[in-house]
């Protein structure tokens, strides 16, 4: 029973990341106008132009190159990129190092998100319409009303400009030592922090509300438990499963957050990678950057489905 | 003795959109050790409330008044700090829940959450597990130390509520305080936990608070009981004496709205008019908007709680009057009509029928299924006659609705409408046969459309069946608003703005418009209070004498069945298993399972305490595995390997009474103690 | 009569109610009063800081920053309020759809769902307006598209997941019985139930919808120079916050304002309905 249903989500979600995938590909294949013009600019003979179409098989049918673009990318080769001819780039190469910057902030920001936002949620519920909770929903509006542009550049001038902690830009790419890396990763993290909790403490709160109120927890009150035992045993592990999907939902908040914020603070990683590459209009690479997104997201998403079942005695005993 | 509780002016408030709404008001009681205190009252009294506070619970946003006092063993629970009530709760004052399926954590194996509250109060670690096993074997679980493994869900409703139970008793408390604990559970696995709680009550001795707004409960577990209305108390008595000589009017008519599963067809009753409107009390006795004895000083005296008699306190200035007052009205009521079943050719006449659920994939990778819920059932019903469907849930009944109504296809079986084949899906019926048919559902909360004026509710099936419009469908809708003894401006409300029994109401209004032939009534009684439900039966009485309409009434019931049915089918597991004239279907020879319903339905009217003949365990079995007779598995009189493996004969009782059983029908005749048991009550 | 029944409205409604009426009078009449034009160069010096000439300070070519933020009021609101219009109406009848006639008709299209949420949206809207080509960027209707495009898959979603709700109500049932057709239940029974539900997805949504198009500015894909976007004036400035942090300010204030008076509107909405619904039911 659990197992089907485990087995059933995942083939969900690999058959969604292949929905993902051509439409991914449809829509950077799409671009008008001849490519090959394009790159090779308007002076390109008509033997370059036909080698570059060549190379890049654009003359085959679109499925068919659809077909070869994803048995490349499975294996981590997303071909070349159109920018810069001469040196024959492999997008993969481009995109190596930068998946690591991301990574690396995308890490760090959620492992701060985690705790602050369970912490702040907790507070939010167990002190439900009072002075804690007033003063958390109200940060947290003001919060909801600021991008992560706003966001980033306020820290900056406070932290780099008025208190000079940190730096103004971050210089990843340089960073060697784990104090250089945390220097120069801290702002973005804290700012994408800042913009995911508050998008989940609400929903989490809501949901914690819900369960403090049922009939269980009221119940294991009135048993006489200690109050820790109460919150600890009845209420978070029901809290669990919400929380969790609260959590992997916010990825999504995490990595089109990644996108601005890597731009305000100037950080080498695959969302300015993304855009620069938009900007220039380079497909392949834009395709590949796009997939391995989405290819993290739906499966954050699958691991928070995998674990709400599993949490689930309801499910896991059949 | 010392009272083991004193309850002292205890008045709650609940905040409600901006304003305090007074919930309970000035109650006081005692209770003395060992004693089993009622409060019974319809929805809306205070009751619960007033159950939550003994266990110094307070609900978010609410306000208990500074002088309440609730004192428990000589400390007022009320002004305890946090780790004192604590040390109270659990050990001293334990609570048995509503709805046990919500209670219980669901994420915890249920012998953890025995172990934890011993483990609370301080008994050792080496000792609970014992414990734990001890207290599942005395709340008759089956194997205890497989059951302290198993998660809630993995329990059957009464289960459930056996291991809250169980809880409840594992500091051996010196109070219970009892929250409608069987309300939702079958009438055999309620009359199994009512004798499972006297029985424990007698062993242990303590003291129970039960609250309940079932009158029949509180007569068969209580020794003293507390009538609620609108937050008050109004009437308080031993329970022989407050059941022979009710003093306040609100008593006399909620006991008189109980139908009596004994009396074959209720007759002289006077009925509670109206429902509680809470925001429409008066400032003297609150009941005295509803009340039939009423002077214009009731409207502005309050009434406090006087001495009756010995023990019996009454919050009513008329109570020497009220019976006297009550009788002349009763002679005053005109006298019902012999009840026979109407003679003549079936209307509708359903043969052989299967239904089925066709459920959808459960994942990916499950078939679908189609789970046969109702085998082989036939039976009849004549014009302006009453068949009656009764059974446990999961018998299958409104299954057989939803199919005559066309909202299921069956899988084979005839139903035959005014000597026509219908069709099995609505889609394909003629607008005729769905004008003819009309269906009316347990919840009128669900069924009408919060969104829809009372007017564009009723006036749909005049739009679409008689084609009225504007001035006319306005007018036929008030003439059936006026039928349904509803007042003609309703049709400008929604629904939000009418009460439980008010919408029912609407709910038949709006079958009643398309002027059918057959109306399927779903449970509709079994989601509203005593009061509104006894009204309701009238409204269905009178309304089949002026239109001849035929009633297939779908209940739990056998009460409310007998005081309304023409003919009974009793359903078991998706079979019928005995069917007839109704008075033959309530006196012997019963099926086996028709005497287990009839012997677990508690009673009002019993002097003696009811001594539940359903003790078995198995009783509670959900029968998964299919036997020949569907009963088998929780048959008290099983006859051997035949009930499991050779189908049972259907023996003719008479020419309209048969049932479907291997025992002879002069065994069943001397095996049954249910009518004899109603002899020493006459007698006594 | 209405100051009584204004009470009865949740005070966050009321507030939200008062946040948007200002932001939709700037939005209407700031053409009549800001003292410059959003486009004029000049009228001061260069990162000038707030004075009585320039309230809020002039940017790096000179515009009176103030007038540029109140001009800049109904573009974004227009924006805000269209493209999250069109997402809802097409998202809510997709969704409505889907969840009742069920079948595979339900499944492919929640799959096709599924997969434009599979895609975090940033990543999607640059997808659109990469593949839309540099003619169009820019381009309000551009951006009105990608917005829908982001938006309309998780409005069905929660439309669908309404009607499923309300097609298993015992009302429904009974209009079954009745013989009602599809279109006349969609119509009459679904419809004014579903409306609320979808009324707060409508402004959750339009309450980020700046938030969107003002990240699209920023990164350089939104409304073309020198529109007085907010998201982009926050961007062309943002090396002035160490200079005059009034120039970013201002913008950015106005837009949070606005999001939160959508916000607030939103949550006094959905309490609103949520209480009349409770009120319904019991």
């Amino acid at each position: 029973m659990i197992i089907r249903l485990i087995l059933s989500r995942m083939v969900l979600a690999v058959l969604t990341l292949l929905a993902v995938s051509v439409f991914i590909f449809w829509t950077a294949e799409i671009l008008p106008g001849d490519i090959a013009a394009r790159v090779l600019g308007r002076e390109a003979t008509e033997e370059s132009k036909q080698a570059f179409r060549d190379r890049l098989r654009l003359d085959r049918p679109l499925h068919e190159r659809y077909w070869l673009w994803l048995k490349g990318a499975v294996q981590g080769d997303f071909g070349v990129s159109l920018v810069d001819q001469s040196q024959e780039r492999q997008v993969a190469d481009s995109i190596k190092p930068r998946l690591k910057n991301t990574a690396i902030l995308g890490v760090y920001a959620f492992a701060l998100y985690v705790p602050v936002t369970i912490f702040l949620a907790s507070i939010s519920a167990l002190y439900r319409d009072r002075l804690p909770d007033g003063v958390i929903s109200l940060v947290n509006l003001v919060g909801l009303a600021m991008p992560e542009f706003v966001i980033g550049t306020v820290l900056i001038y406070g932290f780099a400009v008025k208190w000079s902690l940190l730096p103004v830009l971050s210089q990843i790419q340089r960073a060697e030592t784990l104090k250089e890396i945390l220097n120069s990763t801290t702002l973005p993290a804290v700012t994408l922090t800042i913009v995911m909790s508050v998008y989940s403490i609400r929903l989490l709160r809501d949901s914690l509300i819900e369960v403090l109120e049922s009939e269980y927890i009221r119940m294991a009150i009135l048993k006489g438990l200690p109050r820790y035992r109460v919150i600890l045993f009845h209420a978070l592990p029901n809290a669990a499963a919400p929380a969790l999907n609260t959590m992997a939902l916010n990825l999504a908040y995490l990595i089109g957050g990644v996108v601005v914020v890597e731009q305000v603070f100037a950080f080498q990683g695959l969302g300015s990678l993304l855009v620069q590459s938009v900007f220039v209009r380079d497909a392949p690479t834009i395709e590949a950057v796009a997939l391995l997104v989405s290819t993290v997201y739906i499966a954050a998403n699958l691991f928070a489905d995998v674990m709400s079942i599993v949490l689930n005695p309801r499910l896991r005993t059949g | 003795m010392n009272p083991l509780l004193e309850v002292e002016n205890l008045t709650v408030d609940f905040w409600n959109q901006n304003r305090w709404v007074n919930v309970v008001s000035h109650v006081s009681f005692k209770v003395m050790p060992g004693e089993a205190m009622g409060l019974v009252g319809e929805s809306g009294c205070g009751k619960t409330t007033t159950a939550y506070t003994l266990l110094g619970y307070r609900r978010p946003n609410s306000r208990i008044d500074k002088n309440a006092e609730v004192c428990f063993d000589g400390q007022n629970i009320l002004k305890l700090p946090g780790s004192a009530l604590r040390r109270i709760r659990g050990k001293r004052i334990a609570l048995v829940p509503q709805n046990p399926t919500t209670t219980l954590s669901p994420g915890m194996r249920v012998g953890r959450q025995i172990n934890e509250v011993l483990a609370a109060h301080g008994v050792s670690g080496g000792e609970r597990q014992e414990r734990v096993l001890d207290l599942l074997a005395h709340v008759r679980l089956p194997d205890p130390l497989k059951t302290a493994q198993k998660y809630p869900h993995q329990l059957s409703g009464g289960q459930q509520q056996r291991v809250i139970i169980a809880m409840a008793l594992a500091c051996r408390p010196d109070l219970l305080v009892l929250d409608e604990p069987t309300t939702g559970l079958d009438v055999t696995t309620q009359a199994q936990i009512l004798e499972l709680l006297m029985h424990l009550r007698q062993e242990q001795g303590m003291a129970m608070v039960y609250v309940t707004h079932d009158l029949s409960v509180v007569a068969t577990i209580c020794d003293r009981v507390g009538v609620m209305y609108a937050g008050e108390l109004v009437e308080e008595a031993p329970t022989g004496e407050l059941f022979r000589n009710p003093r306040h009017p609100y008593t006399r008519g909620l006991i008189a709205s109980v139908p009596s599963v004994r009396v074959p067809r209720q007759r002289r009753r006077i009925l509670l008019r109206g429902y509680l409107q809470r925001d429409q009390l008066p400032p003297g006795c609150r009941f005295a908007p509803r009340c039939l004895f009423a002077h214009e000083s009731c409207f502005s005296d309050k009434q406090n709680l006087v001495t009756a008699a010995e023990n019996h306190q009454v919050a009513c200035w008329r109570w020497s009057e009220v019976p006297q007052l009550a009788t002349e009205i009763v002679e005053e009521l005109p006298q019902p009509e012999i009840v026979s079943a109407p003679k003549g050719a079936p209307l509708l006449q359903v043969d052989d029928l299967n239904c089925a659920y066709e459920y959808h994939r459960a994942s990916l990778f499950a078939n679908p299924v189609a789970k046969l819920v109702v085998r082989d059932v036939s039976f009849d019903i004549r014009p302006s006659e009453t068949f009656a469907l009764v059974g446990e849930s999961g018998s299958g009944k409104s299954t057989i609705a939803r199919t005559i109504a066309g909202l299921l296809r069956p899988p084979s079986g005839k139903v035959t409408f005014d000597d026509q084949a219908i069709a099995g899906k609505v889609g394909a019926r003629t607008q005729d046969l769905r004008r003819d048919i009309q269906l009316v559902l347990q919840n009128p909360d669900a069924s009408l459309n919060p969104r829809q004026p009372v007017l564009q509710i009723i006036g749909r099936p005049l739009e679409i069946f008689f084609h009225l419009r504007g001035k006319e469908l306005r007018n036929r809708v008030e003439q059936l608003l006026d039928d349904v003894r509803l007042d003609k401006t309703y049709v400008r409300r929604y629904p939000g703005e009418l009460s439980g029994g008010e919408r029912q109401r609407v709910a038949i209004a709006r079958a009643l418009a398309a002027n059918p032939k057959l109306m399927l009534c779903d449970e509709i009684l079994s989601a509203l209070d005593v009061s509104v439900q006894a009204s309701i039966l009238e409204l269905l009485r009178a309304l089949q004498a002026e239109r001849q309409i035929a009633y297939l009434f779908i209940s739990h019931d056998l009460a409310v069945v007998r005081s309304l049915a023409h003919r009974v089918g009793v359903l078991y597991l998706g079979e019928l298993c005995e069917y007839g004239q109704v008075e033959e279907v309530y006196s012997p020879p019963f099926h086996p399972y028709t005497h287990m319903l009839l012997s677990a339905v508690p009673e009002v009217n019993t002097e003696s305490r009811l001594v539940p003949t359903v003790r078995s365990d198995a009783a509670e079995g959900t029968g998964s595995r299919k036997t020949a007779c569907p009963f088998a598995n929780r048959c008290p009189w099983k006859v051997g390997k035949i009930c499991e493996d050779v189908p049972p004969p259907l023996q003719q009782v008479s020419e309209t009474h048969a049932l479907h059983c291997h025992i002879p029908l002069e065994e069943l005749r001397q095996r049954e103690t249910w009518s004899k048991s109603t002899l020493q009550t006459a007698k006594s | 009569m209405v100051i009584s029944w204004l009470r009865r409205l949740p005070p966050t409604l009321i507030i939200g109610m008062m946040i948007l009426a200002f932001y939709l009078t700037v939005a209407i009449t700031a053409r009549y009063w800001a003292p410059y034009t959003h486009n004029k160069i000049g009228v001061g010096i260069p990162f000038s800081k707030p004075s009585n000439d320039h309230y809020f300070g002039t940017d790096q070519l000179g515009r009176d920053v103030f007038s540029r933020v109140v001009l800049g009021a109904d573009d974004v609101l227009i924006l805000a309020i269209s493209s999250t219009l069109v997402a809802t109406v097409i998202g809510g009848l997709v969704g409505l759809l889907s969840g009742l006639v069920g079948g595979w008709f339900d499944q492919l299209l929640m799959r096709a769902f599924d997969a434009l949420i599979g895609i975090p949206f940033l990543v999607l809207a640059l997808l659109i307006i990469a593949a839309a080509g540099s003619e169009l960027s820019g381009d309000t209707r551009l951006l009105i598209m990608v917005v829908a495009v982001v938006y309309a898959p998780r409005t069905a979603r929660i439309a669908r997941a309404v009607a499923i709700d309300l097609v298993t109500r015992d009302f429904v049932t009974v209009a079954r019985a009745r013989g009602e057709s599809v279109f006349s239940i969609v119509w009459r029974e679904l419809t004014p139930n579903a409306i609320g539900a979808l009324l707060v997805e409508f402004g959750v949504r339009a309450g980020y919808a700046p938030i969107f198009i003002g990240s699209l500015s920023f990164l350089g894909f939104g409304v073309r120079p020198p529109t007085p976007e907010w998201g982009l004036m926050i961007a062309e400035n943002r090396a002035a916050i160490f200079v005059v942090p009034m120039v970013v300010f201002a913008p950015a204030g106005a837009l949070a304002g606005l999001v939160i008076g959508l916000n607030l509107f939103t949550d006094g909405l959905a309490r609103w309905i949520g209480r009349s619904q409770g009120a319904a039911s019991g």
